[in-house]
């Protein structure tokens, strides 16, 4: 059983330090890498409403964890200024959006578009499905293998995802690792 | 003698020089790192002041006594400021785990009378030792992720 939850619930958590027990900034929006299915950092806004965008973002190496209620960071020193980051972090690439992404299997079915990511809650920001709009209508879940094909329009993953193709997060919690298991990655 | 932040709110503090009342316990700052008690703040809001661990004769039942009325002094610092202010009171704050998950609400921190060392954070119904306190400041106070239950 894994305990997940998507890019939409991530933002707007405070960010907060673990030694300082501050609230030194929120999440703005999460910057994800398709090809290695990993969060490679977030961007931030100021605390409060309306308070605006803050120009430093936090690489995922400086992530302590991502919980339910807050990203933890050890201290103000984890937040850099972009220009200082990796290039991933500082000057993401914009066709690197999956979201609106057709999901086709390897077979050719089409299993409907990304509408959002799912992390693993815990660690450091491990991308483990996607929430998509099924083709037939309605919301579902997929789990994600550590490796697949993506472009700006589509990714391709394969058959047996049309099988874990699941109606909610808990349901994707617990076959994430049995998917895994299926294709040969754990 | 185990003492808690609760039980000590308001308590009268006295000069060990003069026996005169100087005010009462407003709040009390920690260092979370060292887990125990670096200030008492003596009385609230703009006037309030702090009295250093180290210069009290006595944390006691009944009174906190400390060796004289010029060891008062006023803030120095930005986080002495916010102690001031009440912002880092730990009663009340929010338990926030390193893994970033919510533990609940610290209903109240025991110490060591004699020592000033944290024993205990309450949360709800469960009694933590205070060695998994990480941090605490105006959003949160951190423990350990060993008490954090979820997955």
């Amino acid at each position: 059983m894994r305990l997940l939850m998507t890019a939409s619930q991530i933002r707007r958590l405070p960010v907060v330090t673990v030694r300082g027990g501050e609230d030194v900034a929120e999440v703005r929006d999460v910057i994800y890498s398709p090809e290695s299915g990993r969060l490679v950092g977030v961007t931030l806004n100021k605390r409060g409403f309306f308070a605006g965008r803050r120009r430093d973002v936090l690489p995922v190496q400086a992530i302590h964890a991502v919980g339910q209620h807050a990203v933890m960071v050890l201290d103000d020193s984890s937040l850099v200024a972009s220009e200082d980051a990796p290039d991933d972090v500082g000057h993401p690439a914009t066709e690197r959006n999956v979201l609106g992404d057709d999901v086709l299997t390897e077979g050719g079915s089409s299993l409907g578009k990304v509408a959002d990511l799912v992390l693993l809650v815990g660690g450091s920001g491990e991308v483990v499905g996607y929430q998509i709009d099924k083709a037939g209508g309605g919301q579902g879940y997929i789990p994600l293998p550590a490796q697949l094909s993506v472009s700006g329009d589509a990714l391709v993953v394969p058959n047996i995802t049309e099988e874990f193709v699941q109606d909610d997060l808990v349901g994707l919690g617990a076959s994430v690792d049995e998917f895994r298991a299926r294709l040969g990655l754990t | 003698m185990s003492e808690s932040f609760k039980e000590s709110a308001g308590r009268k503090v006295l000069s060990r020089s003069t026996a005169k009342e100087i005010g009462a316990v407003g709040h009390i700052l920690v260092d979370a790192h060292q887990r125990r008690i670096a200030a008492v703040v003596i009385g609230r809001g703009k006037k309030a002041q702090l009295v250093d661990w180290a210069q009290l004769s006595g944390f006691g039942p009944d009174a906190v006594m400390v060796v004289d009325d010029g060891v008062l002094r006023p803030p120095a610092d930005d986080r002495e400021r916010a102690a001031a202010e009440g912002k880092l009171e730990l009663v009340g704050k929010r338990a926030l785990s390193e893994r970033g998950n919510e533990l609940g609400e610290l209903d109240d921190v025991t110490f060591d009378a004699d020592s000033g060392v944290l024993e205990e954070l309450v949360i709800g119904d469960r009694r933590v030792p205070a060695g998994s306190l990480l941090g605490s400041g105006s959003y949160a106070a951190v423990l350990d992720q060993s008490e954090d239950p979820s997955p």
